[in-house]
């Protein structure tokens, strides 16, 4: 007997649990499923509220910096950090791909377009007030040539010498001439950085930076990193005088972060499905970046069933990129027909022009001449790997999957290799068919083209494409001043590509930022580059 | 305790000895894992970025990698004996792996010993009711509470109580140690124990505030190992003659219990031992939830970069705490059991 009830105890003990469990299920749904709007003190509606602007923001990440030392960076977020605490002899415009003096206020190129001369600015500065000059420029780019680090062949590939002709001019003697050569000076491993840093080694852990318009206050690797204004910057001020950057482990924690106001900022890696609910909850604010990311389906065209060109150029007729981006990533995309992104120069949507989209019609008939029919598929197995870009990745496999096999005549089954696993297996040649992305080194027609498609350098992309036609004109674009002669080459390029296939690309990335109310001043960058000198919020006083 | 003394010492060096074989084992299987898992710490970190070929067979070459494979071992090794934990193969590189285990560890440390303070706490009191009021409604439930408690998944259950209490009622933290532009003067690595030596107050209670979830999620779901095991051992201890006795002769309720506890805590104190030992190899799932910068993170991380020797160094610093602690609780055991002799 229980509580006068004639009921047994092993019921009541029973019924107690299903409640709790119940309880739980309910916290669960309500609590966690939707975030919570920031709570904010309603103002007053006579008077209008006074606003400051914050001393310091918040910035949550779920990358990692490797070494704060542009001799050995090779990484997207180490990148950003490092182009915010040094700055180059050029850069970026913030918001557009246009490229501006940076440390050196003008530079000349001689006829040949191999010797290019650079004039510094005057009275610039490091950090901590040691005068930077031409100098200083030249040690920095020899120190990344002697350490040899990941990212030095930015510099070895293109420079043969750099001189300091006086304090103010640095002169670059270039390998071969080189129509893109700015683009690749705007990048870290030509940054100047202070004296302090070690001179043949690599200084993962220095903070001493550089000229930039903040200097690293404190760095507490896999914690945070804390920027404060560098008061030695030529430039103007920078609108927040404090950036706190705070790492997290994965979209999760970054989110819960977010809503609990423990960061002003999440940057780029939430998961497209929780950025689409802080879309439709009030006090925050979604800013879309086009992304000059690319992602694309890559074809071993060494190994059979893919060594056969005609299989290679049904498998791009069939997909639907506009499917993937809708039921995979939530929208986060923009249909790619080319490997050149959007927007750059030269970019052609062949793909487009020369299969179109789920073009079913055509993808069965290229298999049939490949002697394929209902009874004799075509059986592949389609490679991904599950988190390096996003838990979305297992969605794309999937739908990709179901397109191809929705033509009757193809057999996928789905594969999946952790990163460092999935790496090795791309270059030791070992997958057929697989996804993969691509960031910039540097913005320009070259870095999407080259590293895929020349053959000396695809190594690293298990494709095994190698076209001796392709090869002299990728050659050729490369040491051709001309942009409208280059721009041709590229077509010509972009036209084989689409014949041979070797690559499929997929979508361009859209990044996204959310950010609380009151945060303004973020410029997008289409280098990705997040530079926080623009960004300030607004607080009730 | 005189007759103990000799016995005991020579108990201790031979299972400081034992240590030896144990890590030499532990090391050459965590060593030919490592070479024969998929990728190496270069590709890790490179990926799939552009780099030349010639650059790339640099980096390998100062990474070790074309060592032979035994030469890798024996140095290694060798590194071990001189208690040399070698230095990071990438992401940085050349950073001693003793520096960051230095760094890392009084996080873990802080946070297994709080969980642990809370899980033997809550285990010991439901534990001791159960067994007290056993039969009883609140038995059972007590018991169903150990069970649900011992299953929670540790990521679904900290982030229920990261929306709980930090999102939706705004009072704690949902992670991290402290919050930035606090400033403390690092003694121990312990931020609670540095505040209050340094009588920073408000340093104490932010870094106690961000202390509190993870040690919570920790400590209730490792209690529910402890409500049964001691609820058992109690209650074999209260229907034993020796209770009996103590009945007869009219003590009190409490003294009772109170020796009864004592005895039922003997197996106990060896679940302990066992638990603390493998909470200080870094309480993975709770570090990655509530992104504790300690061992357990440090360790997830080094695995995705293939970093062997951060690997090896964290696994072998590992099975060396986790046989000092095991030594330790030995050492207790033999103090408070007095059939223990050597």
């Amino acid at each position: 007997m229980v509580l006068g009830l004639a009921v047994s105890r092993p019921i009541v003990v029973g019924v107690a649990v299903i409640v709790l469990i119940l309880l739980l299920l309910g916290v669960y749904y309500f609590y966690v499923r939707a975030p919570t709007a920031p709570t904010t003190t309603p103002t007053p509606t006579t008077s209008p509220p006074l606003v400051k602007r914050a001393e310091q923001i918040i910035v949550g990440v779920t990358d990692k910096v490797t070494d704060l030392d542009p001799a050995n960076a090779y990484d997207f977020f180490t990148w950003e950090v490092l182009s915010n605490v040094m700055e180059g002899l050029v850069k970026y415009e913030p918001g557009t791909l246009n490229i501006i003096p940076g440390l050196a206020e003008r530079w000349e190129v001689s006829g040949d377009g191999r010797v290019w001369t650079f004039y510094l600015r005057s009275n610039l500065k490091f950090a901590d007030g040691t005068p930077l000059t031409a100098r200083d420029v030249v040690r920095s780019i020899e120190r990344v040539m002697k350490i040899n680090g990941d990212p030095a062949w930015l510099v070895t590939e293109f420079v043969d010498k750099v001189e300091a002709k006086d304090d103010r001019t640095v002169v670059f003697y270039l390998k071969n001439p080189v129509g893109y050569f700015l683009a690749v000076l705007a990048t870290p491993p030509y940054f100047p950085v202070h004296p302090s840093y070690k001179p043949d080694a690599v200084d993962s852990d220095q903070t001493a930076g550089g000229a930039g318009p903040y200097r690293i206050a404190r760095f507490i690797r896999d914690v945070e990193i804390i920027l404060e204004e560098n008061p030695y910057y030529y430039g103007p001020k920078p609108e927040t005088k404090r950036v706190v950057i705070r790492f997290y482990r994965d979209a999760t924690g970054l989110r819960l972060a977010l809503e609990r106001g423990e960061i002003d900022i999440a940057w780029r890696t939430l998961l497209p499905q929780d950025v689409e609910v802080f879309r439709k909850t009030p006090g925050y604010k979604v800013i879309e970046v086009p992304g000059t990311f690319i992602r694309y389906v890559v074809l071993n065209t060494k190994m059979p069933p893919f060594d056969n060109k005609v299989v290679r150029q049904a498998i791009a007729a069939v997909l639907d990129r506009s499917d993937i981006i809708n039921r995979a990533i939530f929208g986060s995309g923009t249909p790619l027909y080319s490997l050149i992104p959007i927007g750059m120069m030269g970019h052609l949507d062949v793909f487009k022009d020369r299969y179109g989209d789920k073009n079913i019609e055509l993808a069965r008939n290229l298999l049939r001449q490949a002697g394929y029919s209902e009874t004799n598929k075509l059986k592949i197995e389609l490679w991904y790997t599950p988190t390096h870009y996003g838990d979305t990745e297992i969605y794309i496999a999937t739908v990709i999957k179901e397109q191809l096999e929705a033509t009757g005549l193809i057999s996928v089954e789905l594969k999946s290799a952790e990163w460092a696993t999935y790496v090795q297996f791309i270059r030791e040649g070992r997958l057929g068919i697989y996804l993969l992305g691509w960031y910039p080194d540097y913005l320009d027609p070259d870095n999407y083209m080259y590293p895929f498609l020349h053959s000396k350098a695809n190594k690293w992309a298990g494709s095994g494409y190698a076209n001796t036609e392709m090869d002299r004109i990728l050659e050729e674009a490369q040491i051709t001043v001309d942009m409208s002669k280059r721009e041709k080459l590229y077509e010509q390029a972009q036209k084989i590509l689409a014949e041979d296939v070797p690559y499929i690309p997929l979508f361009q990335g859209k990044l996204y930022i959310v950010v609380r109310e009151g945060v303004t001043g973020i410029k997008p960058s289409p280098t990705m580059l997040f530079f926080y000198s623009t960004v300030y919020k607004e607080v009730k006083a | 305790m005189v007759s103990k003394v000799p016995g005991l010492v020579r108990y201790i060096v031979v299972r400081g000895l034992m240590v030896i074989p144990t890590i030499l084992v532990l090391y050459t299987f965590v060593f030919l894992i490592l070479r024969v898992l998929p990728g190496d710490p270069v590709l890790a970190v490179i990926g799939t970025r552009y780099i030349p070929p010639e650059q790339l067979e640099r980096l390998r070459e100062l990474a070790g990698l074309n060592k032979p494979l035994y030469e890798q071992y024996l140095s290694y090794l060798l590194g071990i004996l001189r208690f040399d934990f070698g230095v990071t193969l990438v992401a940085p590189q050349g950073v001693p792996v003793w520096d960051y285990i230095k760094l890392r560890f009084p996080a873990t440390l802080e946070l297994t010993v709080a969980a642990f303070l809370i899980s033997v706490i809550i285990g010991i009191i439901t534990g001791i009711l159960s067994a007290y009021f056993r039969g009883t409604i609140l038995d059972e439930s007590l018991r169903i509470y150990s069970v649900l408690a011992y299953t929670l998944f540790i990521p679904w259950f900290g982030m229920i109580l990261q929306y709980i209490f930090g999102v939706k009622l705004q009072l704690l933290p949902t992670g991290g140690r402290i919050s930035p532009g606090v400033h403390l003067e690092s003694i121990t690595g312990l931020y609670t124990v540095d505040s209050i030596v340094t009588l920073n107050l408000s340093a104490f209670i932010d870094s106690l505030k961000h202390l509190l979830l993870p040690s919570l999620t920790l400590g209730i779901v490792l209690s529910g190992a402890y409500t049964r095991l001691v609820r058992n051992n109690m209650i074999d201890v209260l229907v034993s003659e020796f209770v009996r006795s103590y009945k007869a002769r009219g003590i009190r309720e409490w003294k009772i219990a109170l020796y009864s506890f004592k005895n039922a805590f003997i197996p106990t104190v060896t679940l302990m031992g066992l638990q603390f030992a493998i909470l200080l190899g870094g309480a993975i799932l709770t570090e990655t939830t509530f992104n504790w910068p300690g061992m357990g993170t440090f360790i997830v991380d080094r695995i995705e970069y293939r970093d062997y020797n951060s690997i090896q160094g964290a696994i072998i610093f590992f099975a060396l705490m986790v046989g000092l602690v095991s030594l330790i609780v030995d050492m207790v055991y033999a103090l408070i059991d007095p059939r223990v002799r050597y």
